[in-house]
């Protein structure tokens, strides 16, 4: 390191000294990198500022407010709108839904992407071609699928209906009873969804430690305890990685249950809380309302998030 | 923990760009902030119409413009597809409003024009005629009439259409029962078993529309017939006897397995799968290839009481576009709507004339003589009368009524559930039509 006047003017520190090669303080670095760096990070800070906090900010403004969709003006109503809500009789409902299918989209569709993955780590024959298929729905439009699937699910024509006529048991009526439109709505995210937790589990696998599955099996492990002991732990930042994005995606289901369910059936029967958003805000026309209940999902996606985030960084600690 | 306030923060960014993404996009909503011709957008000499093409008019409606553009070198229309059916349309232009680009023309239903009507988002289309030398004194006048509002007319009639009683002649037959249809919703019950028996397993006496698809607006029929209905004005009657009755017989009929409700009636009927269908004239289209024999009867209307809705869409013209485009606009909506095109439009679709002129027109005249089914929608229309303002002038109020229907047809107790509803439809019109009625 060349000495420098600036250098050789400071007083020598106290206590032990640096190491060699340690990164150069903040306050060392050269105005250059610091105006390069800002230079890099604006134009995505300004689209983030741009796009998503200032209308964040926005709808935690108008959730304050009477607005119906169609008016020019809108009235500032304090706490009316999270009043309402809270004394909603539906609301508790809409949660339960809510809960029930991101629970299921989130836990399903890992579990089995993982165990698909894990098979087709194997050395198979065709297993590329049944990768390809496996992704192939996560890249179709929820539209899409949503309208591909009510013909499997149609209690008239459709082909679950024929599958359970050959075996002579009677089809529920998917769109009529609440509990089996949900089943059926779920079902047909998770068989969208596959793919792409499929995929990333298998990149993941393809970049582990096989040296360690060996040294298990040689120490006498079983598979189960080389499954959960040796195989999981590498997965864990896979794992934190999965669970939110795939819960980010899974609250944010609009498409599927807007074509196949529209929310029904009676009322709320599929209705999760961003299809109420766009209900009480497209629908019923109270944009205010509507606003008061994403700011509402907001929070709760908040709280989970950072949940989640404390439990993974605790666990990999852990390790 | 710079870990975790890192990946916090990403989280938190992303949770809240799905959180606020849907609301967001409904624009700010701020004070002031109406959409004037400044900010709308468009073009003076091409009109923009909006439309989900009802009963399958596309073809109709490309050959309407067509004609209309020969006629008027000057000006050019451009059909827009705006949605699959009058909510998404009505959905579209909400979000012009926010947006700025503004139709010149679109289509609003009988559920969705009232709230434009209220906030000032459409023109006084009458007084748009009037300016322009147009007539409006030749439209069926209980159809004009529908979109009075403080004196003012908010859209022309187009797409308009009532509720009709499809049967399936061949079923009929079989039942033994007489080819017409019931004189009252208690006669049908008692024709439903031999319906049910002579149709077979699997398949319904009566298809109704689901609370999602417009059960809300079939279901006033009934609902009329027994003396009940949604409201008086803007007083909910859910409780009302009459209403009561209806509900209770909607749930007998589930309960027998006489009803099914579908997302797509029509097209359950037409595939055979039930003996009767409560739906719109503009089905009627729709039903020319079915493969039975196909009957088309007034709604039941016991003791003369009017029992049928009239319903579908008319035409409206912004109200923050520029005077020439409203101008313009007017001109393209008049031609619209005009006899001859009157004609062309009912013969393609199955929906109403909205013109008292369009019956003289030579080619409506043999089409309904050759076409007695279409005829019924025409006899029936003085037996109509204006839908009950909780379903159509309150915002939500059809869906709100549709899912409480839902709840009925699947068990729910009627009393409770229509109680129930009556409180949400005055919560709805306190909070967002009241502060807004000018008397």
């Amino acid at each position: 390191m060349t000495a420098t006047p600036q250098s050789s003017s400071v007083a020598p520190r106290s206590g032990p000294p640096e190491p060699v090669g340690a990164p150069p303080k903040r306050s060392g670095r050269p105005y250059g990198e610091w105006l390069l760096a800002a230079l890099l990070l604006l134009p995505n800070l300004a689209l983030l500022v741009i796009f998503t906090y200032r209308p964040l900010a926005d709808n935690i403004r108008l959730s304050f407010t009477d607005w119906n969709i169609s008016a020019p003006v809108a009235h500032y109503i304090g706490f009316d709108n999270y009043k309402t809500w809270w004394h909603d009789p539906n609301a508790h409902e809409v949660l339960k839904n809510t809960l029930i299918f991101t629970v299921a989209t989130v836990g399903i569709s890992m579990a089995l992407g993982l165990a698909l993955a894990i098979l087709l780590d194997q050395q198979l024959r065709g297993r590329n071609l049944v990768r390809s298929a496996i992704f192939a729905p996560f890249v179709i439009s929820g539209a899409a699928v949503g309208i591909a699937f009510q013909f499997v699910f149609d209690p008239n024509f459709g082909m679950i209906r024929d599958l359970f006529d050959r075996v002579g048991i009677t089809v529920p009526d998917f769109y009529q009873r609440p509990g089996w439109a949900l089943f059926m709505v779920t079902a047909t995210y998770i068989w969208k969804n596959l793919g792409y937790t499929f995929v990333i589990y298998l990149a993941a696998l393809q970049g582990r430690r096989a040296d360690l599955d060996e040294a298990a099996e040689i120490d006498g492990a079983s598979a189960w305890r080389r499954f959960t002991k040796v195989l999981l732990p590498q997965l864990r930042p896979t794992t934190f990685f999965l669970s939110i994005t795939v819960l980010l995606n899974s609250v944010q289901v609009f498409d599927i249950i807007n074509v196949m369910t529209r929310g029904g059936p009676q009322g709320y029967g599929t209705t999760t809380l961003v299809y109420q958003v766009y209900r009480e805000t497209f629908v019923n026309s109270r944009a205010g309302y509507g606003a008061t209940i994403a700011t509402i999902m907001f929070l709760i996606l908040l709280v989970i998030t950072v949940v989640q985030v404390r439990v993974m960084d605790r666990g990999m600690r852990r390790d | 923990m710079s870990d975790l306030t890192r990946r916090g923060f990403l989280g938190v960014a992303g949770g809240a760009a799905l959180a606020t993404g849907l609301a967001a996009c409904a624009g700010t909503g701020s004070e002031g902030g109406s959409s004037g011709s400044a900010k709308a957008g468009g073009s003076s000499n091409t009109i923009d119409f909006w439309s989900n093409h009802p009963g399958k008019s596309k073809e109709a409606e490309q050959k309407i413009i067509a004609d209309f553009e020969k006629a008027n070198p000057g000006l050019k229309v451009k059909l827009t597809d705006a949605g699959k059916d009058y909510e998404e349309v009505a959905q579209k232009f909400n979000a012009a409003l926010a947006g700025g680009s503004l139709p010149d023309v679109v289509v609003a239903s009988d559920v969705t024009w009232f709230n434009f009507a209220l906030n000032n988002r459409f023109a006084d289309v009458g007084a748009l005629f009037e300016q322009n030398g147009l007539s409006t004194s030749d439209y069926v006048d209980g159809l004009y009439a529908d979109y009075l509002y403080e004196n003012k007319h908010y859209a022309i009639p187009y797409a308009r259409s009532t509720v009709v009683f499809y049967y399936n002649k061949d079923v009929f037959k079989k039942a033994g029962l007489p080819d017409r249809s019931p004189e009252s919703w208690d006669e049908f019950t008692q024709w439903a078993p031999k319906l049910q028996s002579a149709i077979g397993g699997g398949k319904s006496a009566l298809i109704l529309d689901d609370g999602a698809n417009y059960l809300d607006w079939t279901f006033q029929a009934i609902a009329w017939s027994y003396g009940g209905g949604y409201s008086k004005e803007w007083t909910p009657t859910f409780t009302d006897a009459g209403t009561l009755k209806a509900g209770q017989v909607l749930q007998d009929w589930a309960k027998k397995k006489y009803v099914k409700t579908s997302a797509d009636s029509a097209s359950d009927f037409s595939a055979g799968l039930g003996a009767v269908l409560l739906e719109s004239t503009g089905n009627l289209g729709g039903f020319k290839d079915v493969k039975f024999d196909l009957g088309v009867g007034f709604v039941p209307a016991p003791n003369g009481v009017k029992c049928c809705p009239t319903g579908g869409a008319g035409v409206a013209i912004p109200s923050g576009i520029s005077a020439e485009r409203q101008k313009n606009a007017a001109k393209f909506v008049e031609f619209l709507t005009n006899a001859k095109n009157t004609a062309t439009f009912t013969q393609a679709t199955g929906y109403m004339p909205v013109r008292k002129s369009a019956l003289q027109e030579p080619s409506e005249a043999a089409y309904l003589k050759q076409n007695p089914n279409f005829k019924v929608a025409v006899d029936q229309l003085p037996k109509t009368r204006p839908q009950d303002y909780a379903r159509v002038f309150v915002p939500g109020g059809g869906a709100d009524i549709g899912q409480a229907l839902d709840k009925i047809v699947a068990g729910s107790d009627v009393k409770s559930t229509f109680s129930d509803l009556g409180g949400t439809i005055t919560a709805a019109y306190n909070s967002q039509v009241k502060p807004k009625l000018k008397s």
